[in-house]
């Protein structure tokens, strides 16, 4: 820090440096560009950027040691030289405070840190090699010290710095670097500066060169801190500068041991004495982050409150309480129950019927509301065909006609919820007979899944097959556990548009039945018989080989059911492949589906086949894996 | 010498509490449990009796219900018994997060009973649009078309649930629509999805599951999947997100012109939150959805401000159905009141549902539920494909707040910018901006228009002709690094579309990127399902979800 032009720059740079919050590419070349040219004060941009980096909020030192790495790589010296010197103690105190992802990034440039910088005539790798490796070497000891204590169950206050913290870092503002967080400003991070200091202690048996450096490094983190704070205290910037020096000394110099013992020393004696900036570190650290993220119970919305309205609250009230939030909608109309509806059971008097709704009125008046309560036997009437869906799709053969409407499989229920108009005011009118008739319409329950049936014939009919699919999966699923399942493909637009959810009765075409193609003989025997086929082998000599019978080759075909190459109208007979067709014509019968051995003596394959025989599906499909 | 976070793993041990005795709560009618369980954490829920419902779908009684990583709650319109046990919490999850056990029954991080619900609201929605289906089919007109708006946190997910819920209940079939790319809908987030919902819901796993080759103890759903790896519809202005809403809508009315049952129930659309929102775009992406759907019924959840902007847009205005005319269809804006038990989900539970999903669909449901039968574990293949054969594109959007489109790579640097002492022979950066310039300025609302109007026409080929403007880019090789963590979506175009077909192909599944072998030129992946890898169109998913780091060990 030489000079008052550096000065100048200095503060030009760090403000320049302020505005960099995020990964931005031009900013960072434009950042670069400046400190080339300003070489001649390399020592302080190199210095402000150091001190930049440490200061920052996690979520921007990751842009920020890139326009170091930009700069070391673009320009070269000086600066390799000035933000060599502490890079070691910049990055590792990046790396401490970002989460997972930076740190994959922070790897991945120390990578090419190792690299001559692109481009570049100097096959020199950016950085000396002692520097890299000084960090790989702490990287690697955290890693596996972090591995050593998951295996020997490490200290709870470690562990319970954890606790709680959705993300793996220790920062639980930056879950992930691509939020959209508002720029955290500096006064937002006022424990900034504490939870910036080094990589932390472990106790040392031994002089140990690396540990040293790391104290010095902490003291020198703790210095600079002190000294971003009060920058006027000579005080401050005398210790920092002293520590820099011995930090150049120790990375420059092989000391006698008795040097280092008398360093260290010194290092204690000053580790002692250093403001108690860095000693709450992890406290502070922990408890930001072990605070448990409890949500706190939310606020009750200005909603109708149902107990009011289920307990003994008279109706005047009701329709005061409604009509009071409702002062620009009509007045709330409380419809007379429906005679065959069940009485809420705490509602005590029947509502006294409510003037026709202007409305209602309205709605009916346009024909969007039907005339009164609709009978409740609905029967679904075959209607006029509607044309106007001429603008209709090409892959909708179909489409271009609607098709009248059918009676609907599934009856509706008898109380039908017919009148309940679409509009605020009238969502806010209990209608517990209705809500009732959701449950009691269909007392029929399955015990399994809770889902609910007629008490009809169709009804009954429609649950003995729901159980029946229920047992039937149970049985599946006791079977298949012992294989490997997988997620099927999702199906293209066309076949989407085609399917038809059947659903969890028994009989119909069950839509996992298309997705179990892959899985080939299991035993499934709701679909219709198969036509036979085979995967493609991939054998090259195998797959050239001709059937047998008719002498001809066998086309392969992608089949979207499989996923795989298959062979159309093809069945395995011991060995050899036949076309289907042909093997059943000379054997006067479906291909049989006893196996001998095959090439590939698989147990699973060898019992598949075994229920493949007992199946009464007379199943052609083989699954064969070669 | 330990770094925070370096952990990868916690010992079990380490946690264990002593496993709360089960309580038991009881529930007057119309009082509703609200529970919240951090991830990593397992509680069991069993209904002793009376009934109870999650978000509509009724529970079994003596049946056990496991729930990790919830907040949710369980509704009674007749009043019930439940009993909450914590279930021994054996497993991590594997990204080394503690969980956190509360000190609520069965170890929830907060759990209490709400006799305030917005439900009898709730029930009032379906039983209006039961007249409304009623009225339809008596009248031969399709069924109505529901789109729900509101802000984050309002409840729209779970108010689709309950009205899909209810409807399944009574036996119709309605289509659920999720245009919330921020969440995903039996499937990962980043996509668009399109579900006829005939059977119950996962009580545990709130919509369910698509399909396995195995069973599946609840009938498993058939989606239809459209990739949109952005998190926000704004993002270049919709540009990408129009196309894909029309295209998803496109289907939709394929569907519902082919099958009785969706027709007559209609559609349930559900929006992301920032829809809900006043940021500059978001009226002319709801005018977008409501036109594609024909909406005839917007259901504004908690906002006033939103409601009286909607209703005075929309409310009984014709509806955009090609029958609207016929059958004098109107649209009609309702506002509903936001349940008290919506809580804030933070960017850290969201980024865990995130994770969770994608690991569901990877590896099958990760609750160990109590009977084993009923937990499925799902083994997806890892291979090695040659990147350079992968037909890989990606969006070249940017938003507000992107910060990646010009990203700082060390990797790549030094062989761009014209500061170089070497002087520096290609440019890296350079052709990205100026590539980006024409992508960005092509979409202007004209194209825009013409997007919409192909797709309409389902005129493919059309598209294919404005691919130009369709900011979709191939990723060439060398592999990207950042390639590695993140999810691939194989499109069910082929390797030869064109970027406005690869745009507008629905998704045959993700491929999970492990590892990135920048030498080789190889990635190593996870593919759901084995065997050669189809030759699609793969779409990047780069920027939604992102990258998941330790997906695979």
């Amino acid at each position: 820090m030489s000079g008052l032009v550096s000065d100048e720059i200095a503060e030009d740079y760090k403000s320049s440096l302020e505005d960099l919050t995020t990964n931005d590419g031009i900013q960072i070349r434009t950042l670069t560009v400046i400190a080339k040219e300003n070489t001649e004060h390399a020592m302080a941009i190199s210095r402000v950027l150091e001190n930049h980096i440490r200061t920052t909020p996690p979520l921007q030192k990751l842009p920020a040691l890139y326009v170091a790495d930009s700069i070391v790589k673009n320009v070269g010296s000086p600066y390799t030289l000035f933000l060599g010197r502490n890079m070691y103690q910049t990055f590792m105190n990046v790396y401490t405070l970002v989460d997972g992802n930076t740190r994959r990034k922070l790897d991945e440039m120390l990578n090419t840190w190792k690299q001559p910088a692109p481009g570049s005539l100097d096959t020199r790798p950016v950085f000396p090699p002692d520097i890299t490796r000084n960090i790989e070497t702490a990287l690697i000891k955290a890693r596996t010290a972090a591995l050593q204590q998951q295996q020997a169950r490490a200290q709870p206050d470690i562990l319970g710095r954890n606790r709680g913290n959705g993300t793996p870092t220790g920062w639980t503002n930056s879950p992930t670097p691509s939020q959209n967080m508002p720029r955290p400003s500096q006064t937002q991070f006022p424990n900034n500066g504490h939870s910036n200091s080094a990589p932390p202690q472990t106790h040392r048996h031994d002089i140990d060169l690396s540990y040293l450096n790391r104290d010095v490094d902490a003291l020198i983190a703790s210095a600079k801190i002190d000294f971003a704070n009060s920058p006027f205290n000579p005080v401050s910037r005398q210790r920092l500068k002293a520590l820099v020096d011995l930090q150049a000394i120790l990375q420059k110099q092989q000391l006698a041991p008795d040097q280092l013992k008398l360093v260290r020393d010194q290092v204690s004696a000053l580790a002692a004495t250093r403001p108690p900036s860095v000693a709450p570190t992890a406290a502070t650290n922990g408890s930001v982050v072990s605070t448990p993220q409890i949500p706190t119970p939310p606020a009750q919305p200005a909603s109708q409150p149902l107990h009011q309205l289920l307990n003994h609250n008279t109706l005047a009230e009701l329709i005061k309480a409604t009509a009071s939030r409702q002062q620009s909608t009509p007045p709330p109309q409380v419809p007379a129950p429906l005679p065959q509806m069940p009485q809420y059971p705490h509602q005590s008097s029947p509502p006294q019927p409510a003037p026709e709704n202007p409305l209602i009125a309205a709605l009916r008046a346009r024909g969007l509301l039907p005339g009164g309560p609709t009978p409740s036997t609905l029967t679904p009437s075959t209607s006029t065909p509607v044309s106007g869906r001429s603008n209709l799709p090409f892959l909708l053969p179909q489409g271009m006609q609607p098709t009248p409407p059918a009676p609907s499989q599934v009856a509706i229920p008898p109380s039908g919820s017919s009148g309940v108009p679409m509009n605020t005011a009238s969502m806010k009118i209990p209608r517990f007979g209705l809500i009732l008739s959701l449950y009691d319409s269909r007392p029929n329950r399955c015990g399994t899944c809770g889902r609910r049936f007629l008490t009809t014939d169709e009804g009954k009919e429609l649950k003995a097959r729901h159980l029946d699919w229920h047992f039937k999966t149970n049985q599946r699923m006791t079977e298949s556990s012992r294989r490997a399942q997988n997620r099927s493909w999702y199906v293209d637009e066309r076949d989407w548009i085609k399917s038809r959810e059947a659903g969890d009765v028994n009989g119909a075409a069950d839509p996992q039945a298309t997705a179990e193609g892959a899985a080939g003989a299991d035993g499934n025997t709701k679909q219709e018989p198969p036509k036979p086929w085979i995967r493609a082998p991939n054998d090259a000599t195998l797959r050239n080989t001709p059937c047998p019978i008719c002498q001809e080759k066998f086309e392969s075909t992608w089949s979207e059911d499989v996923q795989d190459w298959i062979w159309q109208d093809a069945t395995k007979v011991g060995s050899r492949v036949y076309h289907a067709s042909c093997y059943s014509e000379v054997t006067k019968g479906p291909a049989p589906t006893r196996q001998t051995r095959t090439s590939t003596p698989d147990s699973v394959l060898g019992k598949r086949k075994a229920e493949g025989t007992e199946s009464p599906s007379q199943k052609t499909r083989i699954k064969t894996e070669i | 010498m330990s770094l925070p976070g370096l952990e990868l793993t916690q010992p079990s041990e380490e946690r264990s509490q002593a496993p709360a005795p089960p309580s038991q709560i009881s529930l007057t009618p119309g009082s509703e449990w609200r529970f919240e369980v951090a991830f990593g954490h397992i509680i069991k829920v069993k209904l002793l009796n009376g009934t109870a419902e999650l978000f509509g779908t009724e529970l079994a009684e003596s049946q056990t219900y496991t729930f990790t990583g919830t907040k949710a709650a369980i509704f009674t319109w007749h009043g019930c018994a439940l009993e909450i046990t914590a279930a021994e919490t054996a497993t991590t999850t594997s990204d080394g997060v503690t969980p956190t056990v509360g000190h609520g029954a069965g170890g929830c991080q907060s759990e209490y009973t709400a006799e305030e619900t917005p439900m009898v609201e709730y029930a009032n929605v379906h039983f209006a649009l039961e007249t409304m289906r009623e009225e339809a089919l008596s009248i031969g007109k399709d069924g109505p078309r529901v789109l729900l708006l509101g802000s984050e946190n309002t409840g729209k997910t779970s108010l689709a649930k309950i009205l899909t819920a209810y409807a399944t209940k009574i036996g119709r079939q309605p289509l659920v629509v999720n245009l919330d790319p921020t969440e995903g809908m039996l499937g990962v987030p980043g996509t668009l999805t399109a579900t006829a919902f005939r059977t119950i819901l996962d009580v545990e796993d709130g919509w369910g599951s698509s399909p396995m080759s195995g069973p599946s103890p609840v009938p498993v759903k058939l989606p239809l999947v459209y990739s949109y790896p952005m998190q926000s519809p704004l993002d270049g202005e919709g540009v990408v997100y129009r196309p894909v809403v029309s295209r998803l809508a496109l289907s939709v009315t394929g569907r519902l012109a082919e099958d009785e049952d969706a027709r007559e129930t209609g559609i349930i659309v559900d929006t992301p939150g920032i829809l809900g929102t006043d940021k500059p775009g978001t009226m002319e992406l709801i005018n977008h959805i409501v036109t594609e759907f024909s909406i005839t019924t917007i259901l504004v959840l908690g906002s006033e401000r939103l409601y009286s902007t909607v209703a005075r847009q929309y409310d009984n205005k014709p509806s955009s159905s090609a029958t609207a005319a016929v059958f004098d269809e109107h649209i009609s804006v309702v506002k509903l009141s936001k349940s008290g038990g919506c809580v804030d989900r933070d960017d850290a539970f969201r980024k865990a549902t995130r994770e969770s999903q994608i690991r569901s669909y990877f590896f099958g449901n990760p609750i160990p539920s109590s009977s084993p039968s009923s937990a499925i574990t799902l083994s997806p293949h890892a291979q090695q494909l040659d990147f350079a054969s992968l037909p890989v594109y990606n969006y070249t959007v940017s938003s507000a707040d992107d910060e990646d489109e010009d990203e700082y790579d060390p990797s790549q640097l030094g062989t761009g910018g014209s500061f170089l002492p070497g002087g520096g022979g290609m440019d890296d950066y350079t052709p990205q901006e100026t590539k980006q310039d024409p992508d960005r300025a092509a979409p202007l609302p004209g194209v825009v228009g013409s997007f919409s109007e192909a797709a309409d026409n389902a005129n493919s080929n059309a598209n294919a002709n404005n691919g130009s403007s369709v900011p979709l880019k191939k990723v060439l090789p060398p592999a990207p690094s950042a390639l590695a963590n993140t999810l691939l979506a194989i499109t069910h175009a082929p390797t030869s579309a064109s970027p406005a077909e690869v745009r507008d192909a629905s998704v045959m599944g993700f491929l999970y990127v492990a590892d990135v072998d920048v030498n080789k030129g190889t990635i190593r992946v996870l593919a759901p399902v084995g065997g050669r890898m189809p030759p699609r169109a793969i779409i990047w998913a780069k920027r939604w979800p992102g990258e998941l780091v330790g997906l695979v060990g």
